[in-house]
């Protein structure tokens, strides 16, 4: 369901990581380097990326930035066993999960785990929402994305209507075909689904 | 000196060389210069007209007849014998024509030098006249003076500091007798025949006075008490025309004892030169003794050199004083810039056992850290494998359960204690306004002895940028960065390092380039870990050191390998944040591992 990829330099170290996941019953993806790292994983699927920060040509930190420009759902945590507080805050300002120091405790990297593998599951489900939400919009006509704005605001049929200079019939032809497409029931549920949406701005 | 100089120029009347200038006669004589013209004006005029001169005569004493002489005022000379050959000697004038006076049959013997001593005064030899009251007319009178100045001298006496009672009184000669007659004085130095003109002219009483220390002459009736000496002479100057003077000569030796030129001239005839050895001799018995040194003369020929030399000394004087204090002023600004040179010396010193104290504490750091890198990786893998077998322990291997969870605790143990060793060699940062450009401009400096070695300037783009900083870690990045330049370029034969510092975005970037061997790119790609190195005895840890440091500044540190047809060489650019906000830096003082 949701992959762990390991990024370390240190062969020993990446077999010796995942014989102590797998032994948690969890099993993981290794790579050397980012390079192979990046060529292998598809970036737009969850999971969770434990990555070493010294290593070779990109390091982790230029890695993690890379999976968080490319707005990957992927729950990325550090592990290193050379960091500093500096490095550590770049770090979690650039979006890793979490900065852990090597060598990690298995219970405590097995609760991480768990965390990092909802959080990247919520992130892909959000993802996927707003994808779904952005096709919902896409497919409303103008003239209904402009009476859903209204809605939005909290207006009656009757403002709206004398707003946008049309009969109140028609705009209350024009919201039924809002929530239609829109797929939600009431006023409410379309507030809460723009909401959750980053998309929320529709700049269609 | 005071005596008036009179000259006497005589016209000839119907003479047709009007225009000629009058031929000069200086006439040696201590007389008033009216006695003098009395003496020679009828001789001259008579040759004057035999010749069609005029001739202009002047008296002169000698002080006076040798200066005009010098200075070539003068075209023939009438002296005594001494003053010829002086003359002779110093200034070539040769002698024409000898004067025979009265009294005198042989010219070479003439005049000579008379003792007059009262009757009753007895001296029998040249020392008695030590006890004496001694008068001469002047120390320059030839037959009053000198010639018995000569004889003394012979005799090893010095008239001017053995006769203890000399005096000098002048003239007219009688006087001198008259002093003597008196009692003023006991004896009187005067040219022979004075005393017996004195005696026939009824001015001294015969008997009253006589002449001592007699010599014997022959053919000569005066008395003297010396050897006898030519008496005048009539000489030419070097310059003088020889057919003039051949005229001349020949007019005066058409004189005779009866035509009444020589008796107003007091004088026989003039004849030929006679032999002047005797005189020449009594010159140089003077001459030994310095009573005779002309000072006067001396003095008034020195004068100009005197002073000269005077002027040449205030000069030399002058210049060694300007000298002096021109090396004092030198010695001031020497010593001034020795004492400047020390102190630079100094604080170079200062700065480079103050960088190499940093350089060893962050190599001592940067070791502990990367040694507890190298052991954090193996005891890692131990970690995680024990675990993973603790987590595959079957219920029936309790007692594996302990030894593993055992193991694990010593992992951890090593690691706190690589942990805290750690920690212990690392040290606390400094933050401060940082120029760069004097930054980078002081680490050249520090560095001089090394890029002489190299034979190398750095060639410096630089534009004013500040920073909050650690000042001794930054030099340290551009110290290992500048020496890894250095070194890259050991054996190039046009080693070029530039270095390049501009400000973009906030950011200061300084760029390193050189032209050096590179690297390949796999050293390249491990640049910046610990314990990779291409130097024989390098550590590996400078680079390291370099991006902590960089990092810990906020800032980025990269390399790029320039390998085309016109560069090659190592870049290697940072660059810093400008405007580190104060808080930031109070976090990050403290570089301790997370």
């Amino acid at each position: 369901m949701c992959n762990i990829y390991l990024v370390d330099d240190d062969q020993d170290v990446l077999d010796s990581l995942s014989w102590m996941l797998g032994g948690l019953g969890l099993s993981t993806l290794s790579y050397l380097d980012a390079n192979q790292f990046l060529s292998a994983v598809d970036l737009n699927k969850p999971g969770i990326a434990i990555l070493d920060i010294q290593m070779p040509n990109m390091d982790g930190l230029a890695l993690l930035n890379h999976i968080k420009q490319y707005n990957s759902p992927l729950s990325v945590i550090m592990l290193t066993g050379h960091g500093t507080i500096s490095m550590a805050v770049q770090a979690i300002q650039n979006g890793a999960m979490d900065f852990i120091e090597k060598p990690v405790d298995g219970g405590k990297l097995c609760q991480l785990l768990q965390v990092a593998k909802q959080q990247t599951l919520a992130s892909f489900n959000r993802q996927d929402h707003d994808k779904e939400v952005k096709i919902r919009i896409a497919s409303l006509t103008p003239r209904e994305h402009e009476v859903m704005l209204q809605v939005l605001e909290g207006k009656l049929n009757k403002v709206i209507a004398a707003e946008l200079n049309i009969a109140q019939r028609t705009i209350e032809l024009h919201r039924q075909k809002v929530l239609l497409k829109m797929k939600v029931s009431n006023a409410t549920e379309l507030a809460n689904l723009m909401a959750m949406s980053r998309h929320s701005t529709l700049g269609v | 000196m005071n005596r008036l100089l009179l000259a006497l120029t005589l016209f000839f009347i119907a003479s047709p060389s009007h225009a000629k200038d009058p031929i000069r006669v200086g006439i040696l004589s201590f007389a008033t210069p009216e006695v003098v013209f009395q003496r020679w004006k009828p001789t001259f005029d008579r040759v004057g007209s035999e010749i069609d001169q005029r001739f202009t005569l002047l008296a002169l004493t000698p002080v006076e007849l040798q200066e005009q002489v010098a200075q070539q005022k003068l075209d023939f000379i009438i002296s005594n014998a001494l003053t010829s050959v002086t003359l002779k000697k110093d200034y070539g004038a040769s002698s024409l024509l000898t004067l025979l006076p009265l009294h005198s049959v042989e010219p070479d013997g003439a005049v000579g030098s008379a003792i007059i001593t009262r009757a009753d005064i007895a001296i029998d030899q040249l020392d008695d006249l030590t006890q004496f009251a001694v008068v001469s007319s002047d120390p320059k009178a030839f037959g009053g003076f000198q010639i018995m100045a000569g004889e003394l001298a012979l005799a090893g006496i010095n008239p001017f500091s053995d006769l203890k009672d000399l005096s000098f009184v002048g003239f007219p000669q009688n006087k001198l007798l008259d002093l003597v007659v008196s009692g003023e004085a006991d004896v009187a130095i005067l040219p022979s025949c004075v005393l017996e003109s004195a005696i026939n002219s009824g001015h001294i009483a015969a008997g009253k006075l006589k002449v001592v220390l007699q010599h014997d002459h022959q053919n000569y009736d005066c008395l003297a008490s010396s050897e006898l000496y030519p008496s005048y002479a009539f000489s030419k100057l070097g310059y003088t025309d020889h057919k003039l003077a051949t005229q001349i000569v020949r007019a005066l030796l058409s004189i005779d004892k009866n035509d009444k030129e020589a008796q107003l001239g007091r004088y026989q005839y003039w004849s030929a030169p006679v032999n002047d050895s005797h005189v020449f001799g009594l010159l140089k018995t003077l001459n030994k003794w310095p009573f005779v040194t002309n000072w006067a003369f001396l003095l008034k020929g020195a004068i100009p050199w005197v002073i000269g030399s005077f002027i040449f000394l205030l000069l030399g004087y002058l210049h060694h004083l300007r000298v002096k204090r021109l090396v004092v002023l030198r010695t001031h600004a020497l010593s001034a810039e020795i004492e400047l040179h020390q102190l630079t010396q100094k604080s170079l010193y200062e700065q480079q056992k103050q960088f190499y104290k940093a350089q060893r504490i962050l190599l001592t750091g940067e070791m502990a850290s990367g040694i507890a890198h190298e052991l954090n990786q193996p005891l890692a893998g131990i970690r995680y494998l024990t675990q993973g077998c603790l987590y595959r322990l079957t219920p029936e291997q309790g007692e594996l359960d302990t030894a593993l969870n055992k193991v694990i605790q010593q992992v951890d143990r090593a690691q706190s204690t690589i942990k805290r060793f750690r920690q212990f060699c690392q040290q606390p940062s400094v933050y401060e306004t940082c120029d760069l450009v004097m930054l980078i401009n002081e680490t050249l400096n520090l560095m001089s002895p090394e890029l002489k070695r190299v034979q190398i300037t750095a060639l410096l783009t630089l534009t004013e940028v500040s920073t909050v900083a650690d000042i001794s870690l930054l030099q340290q990045v551009l110290v290992n960065l500048i020496r890894n330049s250095l070194d890259a370029m050991e054996n190039r034969p046009t080693p070029a390092l530039s270095i390049t510092l501009s400000e973009h975005n906030q950011q200061a970037i300084i760029s390193i380039q050189d032209n050096g061997i590179g690297l390949s790119e796999v050293a390249l790609s491990r640049l910046f870990f610990p314990f990779e190195t291409s130097k024989q005895n390098g550590l590996g840890l400078g680079m390291v050191i370099c991006k902590r440091i960089i990092e810990e500044h906020r800032g980025n540190i990269f390399a790029t390998f320039l390998n085309d047809d016109n560069t090659q060489g190592l870049n290697i650019t940072f660059s810093l944040p400008i405007n580190i906000h104060n808080a930031t830096i109070e976090t990050s003082r403290k570089s301790a591992h997370v």
